[in-house]
């Protein structure tokens, strides 16, 4: 395709500007990446710019040799897969019914759900409630009580509303009931923003810290970000002189930087690979307008 | 409402008024049940999720008119009334707060809502495959870093030592400690916000562009547009939805900034610009079992966040586009 | 077709019944276990049984939560009959924040450490068991090796004057003026005696390089974002400061807040003098605590204010570039008119505390408490078990550096003095450190003493929280040192702070001062 010379230029900025922008924003987990592979005392010192100071693998050692971490990362990573799984099909189930004119309820449940995406419940009662309903100190607490989040429930049913309406017609042809129209005509079309909601469920999922520290106690059952925590001593440790062990030892500075990658990487990837399916759907805009 | 009156299916034979109209109703919507029973089950597991986990703790909500004693439960807390709402609106500098709050909520509406709608687009404009997703990927990088990261990320940027000063210096100008200077503040928070959260913002409006169907722009090609028109007549067009839907879903937690943001980049010298309704209810937290105070904060910005949906989902529905 | 998606929906049902179904169970059989341990507890019958206490405490650095076959507390058990078994806030919560969950929730443990104010909140809503009469028979060593004013102080806490809580105990300063002897000899100064001396040195230390790399990069002297930690400058003109937030002392023949008192306005002047003359770090307030310690370790900065015994890992890194780093507690030089001194503060801070629905099992807690304080385990509760805790080297014991895999061992003695302070610092430094490090404490004695408002319940400050976290007077002090407000500005915090609560405050400060005389 022939350009002319404004859409040249244009080119030339777009891309100069974004490169420089995206480099930007890699900058500091690189700058993680040399921290996390430099010497405690360099990193203390701020001497680590981009690329690592006295190279030392130690805090990796350490981390990749640490069991307790690796059965949080299993936990984090079941709580994603299953969680997400979960989450998609709760949001799908309610947002169809709510993105369908000829669901009498729509309106008033819709507002009552919107409501509540503004008036946050107070921790505490929200604390008590989950402990009532018995999901204390289980996995489920991390999945159940965020199963769904209107914004990407909202956003599934405004994907849903943006699909024309001449397909029911076909599908009610066919002989098709609901469920039916959900999930063989609805939900292929859907495939874009169903990986984004799926990818914004998976990332809070990932990175499920809060919820984990109000519900879960036991150990065995520490997401992720919650055991990464469990390493940064806080200097405020001081406080108490008792048996004098490790009070001392404040060196974080790389495995802070080394956990970080560690947490970050994983759901980082999962991103480039869905971006697959954003080249297909073709839907808005198709048959309507 | 209007709608349902004027429902054909409705029996209109029926004389008397006031019982009949239930009936009406009532038929209504059994038939409508009876019709559409299946999304009726569809729902119902999302609405005992609501119930259970967003409506019943909002009840807890009641803490705000109490004098919430955590050890003694709400059944046992004193009732004080509207005292909460008072001390929240005699505090000395509620209305600094406010305002800061208020401003700096406008512009992340102005500055920081649209940038993600742009850099979709830009990144549609870049043809090579490679380089798109490299760049999309590396823009969704700084998403996954905390506040305390980036707040230290963004303090030493603008140190003596930093970037920006160092080419001040090169340039023959003094080092500015743009931290300290309340004039510098908010451009800071919106510059901040938009280089953490512009890439993962466009993902959605990404989803949507690719939804949209190629013929269209085929079409338009044939009609000589170019990229600019096509950008212009197709593409925005048919985001518009998904942006309105956005702006809906946003202009609800409108006084919501985000405290990690804020809290991370204020400093003392910053307060008079900075101070925002967020990191007052921290300080006011520090003071422990201040549940109640902190409960009818988070009210009034709910009420308020409200009172902006209402009104722009009004707005929004005269293009038949919202929420409820 | 229809019947699949049916089935679907009814699977998903099933599972959520079934996982909450599940927890249902797990929570019954803690409730079970509980119950059991309670019975044991209640001493029923003479059994092998062990009583178990909980015991609650935040911060408790590295390392994993022993099991009941720990050594450690096997040891414990051995010698008090009482299994401990530890409970701690999940890492990245807020402590405070997590001791009211478990309020919330009527959870609470058998004995536990307040943080962040939580012992008011027990007090003020009646959930915490007074000590009067069970320390003196339960906790014996507790109760004498405490001093008599200590729990006078406690007793002031409450409305009531019963004593709710077992106070902590420092019986030196925590904290000193640092200074880089190093420099000061590069430099050929003697220590500064009075606060020009002290001005001529850091201009010294600015124009003449001590750190001899022939760069004018010094930092005489410089603190932390929000004005914390150069409680020196401050000191220096008799204002009692603790870590940056303005303390309560003696002002004007009674207790007053030192952030608006006379000195305040006369340090702040001279600390605007030192940022202006670029003696003080210019980026002080901007200053994120990694940043300030990374300024130190690279040799920068000439004169701070820390913890003498966290010195070390500053001294590893300094020792990278300046092998002769020598560093030196600094007297506080003399200001005109005023009497400097370092704030202690040494008693009346809560240590534990028992709740009153662990009532029943407060015996066996005190006793547990009675255990540390015994001066006949003071070398178990220092050193713990042989090749656990500690190895013997040379004869001498030294301990074991913890790791995050290793249990940790309960301490629950939070009593220091001059001895256990000696003990820590050869215990922590290399050799030829521990003198350097004996003296800095020395100094620092010497300048300091207990303020009046040592111990004073954070409940004085109730429904004015921007007093309390020194918002006001952070706002003010920052502004008029960068020379951003004019010094005058002063005396309107002064009135602001008075209007928005101060005066209140004030006079609640004064009611308990007059309780503890």
């Amino acid at each position: 395709m022939r350009m002319s010379i404004g859409e040249r230029c244009f080119q030339v900025f777009n891309y100069s500007f974004l490169i420089i922008a995206a480099a930007t924003m890699i900058a500091p987990l690189l700058q993680l990446l040399a921290v996390s592979f430099s010497s405690p005392v360099a990193a203390d010192a701020k001497k680590v710019f981009l690329l690592p100071v006295d190279f030392t693998v130690d805090t990796w050692v350490h981390i990749l040799q640490n069991d307790v971490l690796w059965r949080s990362f299993f936990v984090t990573v079941f709580i994603t897969v299953v969680g997400t799984f979960l989450s998609m099909l709760f949001s799908v189930l309610t947002a169809f019914p709510l993105s369908r004119k000829d669901f009498l309820l729509r309106k008033p449940i819709m507002f009552a759900i919107v409501i509540t995406m503004i008036f946050n419940a107070p921790m505490i009662p929200f604390f008590l409630t989950v402990r009532e309903v018995g999901l204390m100190d289980s996995v489920w607490a991390l999945i159940i009580p965020g199963l769904i989040s209107t914004f990407n429930m909202v956003i599934i049913r405004t994907f849903f509303m943006g699909i024309p309406s001449d397909l029911d017609d076909a599908a009610k042809i066919d002989g098709c009931n609901e469920f039916g129209l959900l999930f063989r005509i609805y939900l292929p079309l859907s495939k874009p923003v169903l990986a984004t909601i799926g990818l914004f469920y998976a990332v809070g999922l990932w990175n499920t810290f809060k919820t984990a520290v109000l519900f879960v106690r036991n150990p065995d059952l520490w997401p992720l970000q919650m055991r990464l925590r469990s390493f940064f001593v806080s200097e405020e440790q001081l406080s108490t002189v008792d048996l004098l062990v490790g009070d001392y030892d404040f060196n974080t500075t790389t495995l802070k930087a080394a956990t970080i990658i560690f947490a970050t990487i994983p759901i980082v990837i999962v991103y480039p690979y869905l971006q697959k399916y954003f080249v297909k759907g073709a839907v808005l805009g198709s048959l309507k307008e | 409402m209007k709608n349902y009156a004027n429902n054909p299916t409705i029996d209109s034979g029926v004389k008397r008024n006031i019982p009949i109209k239930s009936k009406r109703k009532k038929n209504r919507y059994i038939e409508n049940i009876q019709k559409h029973w299946m999304l009726y089950l569809m729902i119902l597991p999302g609405l005992i999720y609501y119930i259970i986990f967003k409506y019943i703790p909002l009840l807890g909500s009641v803490i705000a008119f109490q004098d919430y004693q955590i050890l003694n439960g709400i059944m046992n807390s004193p009732w004080v009334g509207l005292e909460n709402f008072y001390h929240l609106l005699n505090y000395q500098d509620f209305h600094e707060v406010l305002r800061n709050t208020a401003l700096i909520a406008l512009y992340q509406l102005i500055f920081q809502f649209p940038a993600p709608i742009i850099f979709a687009l830009l990144f549609n404009e870049i043809r090579l495959m490679i380089a798109k997703k490299t760049i999309q990927s590396l823009f969704y990088l700084p998403h996954f870093l905390s506040w305390v990261i980036v707040g230290g990320i963004v303090f030493e940027l603008l140190s003596t030592e930093g970037v920006i000063n160092a080419f001040r210096e090169i340039l023959g100008y003094e080092p500015i400690l743009f931290m300290q200077e309340k004039e510098y503040f908010r451009t800071i928070v919106v510059f901040s916000g938009i280089w953490k959260e512009v890439g993962w913002g466009t993902i959605i409006y990404l989803a949507a562009i690719t939804a949209i169907n190629p013929s269209l722009y085929e079409a338009a090609v044939i009609d000589g547009a170019n990229r600019w028109k096509q950008t212009i007549h197709i593409t925005l067009p048919l985001l518009f939805p998904t942006i309105l839907i956005l702006f809906l879903l946003n202009i609800g937690n409108f006084l919501e900034l985000g405290f990690d943001q804020i809290f991370n980049l204020l400093t003392p010298m910053t307060y008079s610009v900075g101070d925002i309704i967020e990191t007052y209810v921290y300080r006011a937290g520090i003071l422990q079992g201040q549940y109640s105070l902190t409960t009818a904060i988070g009210l009034f910005q709910s009420v308020i966040g409200f009172a902006l949906l209402w009104i722009f989902n009004r707005l929004a529905r005269k293009t038949g586009q919202g929420l409820w | 077709m229809k019947k699949s998606y049916l089935l679907l929906i009814l699977l998903i049902m099933s599972m959520l019944v079934i996982a909450v179904a599940c927890d249902d169970n797990k929570t019954d059989g803690n409730n079970d276990s509980n119950s059991e341990s309670n019975q044991t507890e209640g001493n029923e019958e003479e059994s092998d049984e062990p009583v178990v206490v909980k015991v609650f405490k935040s911060h408790l650095g590295k390392g994993t939560i022993p099991e009941s076959d720990d050594p450690h507390v096997q040891k414990v058990m051995e010698a008090t009959g009482i299994e401990y078994q530890l409970i701690t806030t999940p890492p990245g919560s807020d402590p405070a924040e997590y001791i009211n969950l478990i309020m919330a929730e009527q959870d609470l443990p058998d004995i536990l450490r307040p943080i962040g104010g939580v012992e008011q909140t027990l007090i003020s809503q009646g959930g915490a068991l007074a000590l009067d009469e069970l320390l003196p028979k339960y906790a014996p060593h507790v109760w004498e090796q405490i001093p008599e004013e200590a729990w006078k102080i406690v007793r002031t806490a409450s409305d009531d004057g019963k004593i709710y809580y077992v106070p902590k105990v420092f019986m030196i300063p925590e904290r000193s003026p640092l200074l880089r002897k190093d420099w000061l000899d590069n430099i050929g100064m003697d220590m500064p005696e009075t606060t020009e001396e002290y001005k001529e040195m850091l201009v010294a230390f600015r124009d003449e390089d001590p750190n001899g790399n022939g760069v004018q990069d010094e930092l005489p002297t410089s603190g932390r974002e929000f004005g914390r930690w150069m409680d020196h400058l401050f000191a220096m003109f008799g204002v009692a400061m603790w870590e940056g937030y303005p303390e309560w002392d003696i002002y004007n023949g009674d207790i007053n807040y030192a952030g608006t008192t006379e000195n305040m306005k006369a340090s702040i002047e001279f600390i605007r003098e030192l940022y202006q003359e670029g003696l003080l770090d210019n980026e002080t307030f901007l200053n994120k605590g990694d940043v300030w310690a990374a300024k130190i370790d690279n040799g920068l900065v000439g004169s701070w204010y820390h913890l003498p015994a966290n010195l070390n890992d500053n001294l590893i890194i300094m020792r990278e570039h300046s092998p002769d780093v020598e560093i030196s507690g600094m007297s506080l030089p003399k200001a005109d008119g005023f009497d400097g001194y370092i704030t202690q503060k040494s008693m009346g801070e809560p240590e534990w505390m028992i709740p009153k629905t662990a009532e029943e099992n407060a015996i066996n807690a005190l006793k547990l408490l009675d255990f540390y304080y015994d001066p006949a385990n003071s070398e178990f509760i220092q050193y713990g078990i042989e090749d656990v805790q500690h190895e013997v080297v040379n004869g001498e014991k030294q301990l074991i550096p913890a790791t995050d895999e290793t249990p940790i061992a309960l301490g629950m003695l939070n009593f220091t003095t001059q001895e256990t302070m000696d003990l820590r610092i050869e215990n922590s430094f290399e050799d030829e450190d521990q003198q350097m490090i004996k003296d800095i404490f020395k100094t620092a004695t010497k300048d300091s003493r207990r303020i009046a408002g040592d111990g004073m319940p954070i409940s004085v400050y109730e429904g004015y929280p921007d007093i309390q976290s020194h918002k006001l007077f952070q706002e003010y002090m920052t502004n008029i040192v960068i020379g951003e407000w004019e010094l005058e500005r002063f005396d309107e915090f002064v009135e602001r702070w008075k209007e928005a609560g101060g005066d209140e405050i004030t006079k609640r400060a004064q009611e308990w001062y007059a309780q503890t005389e």
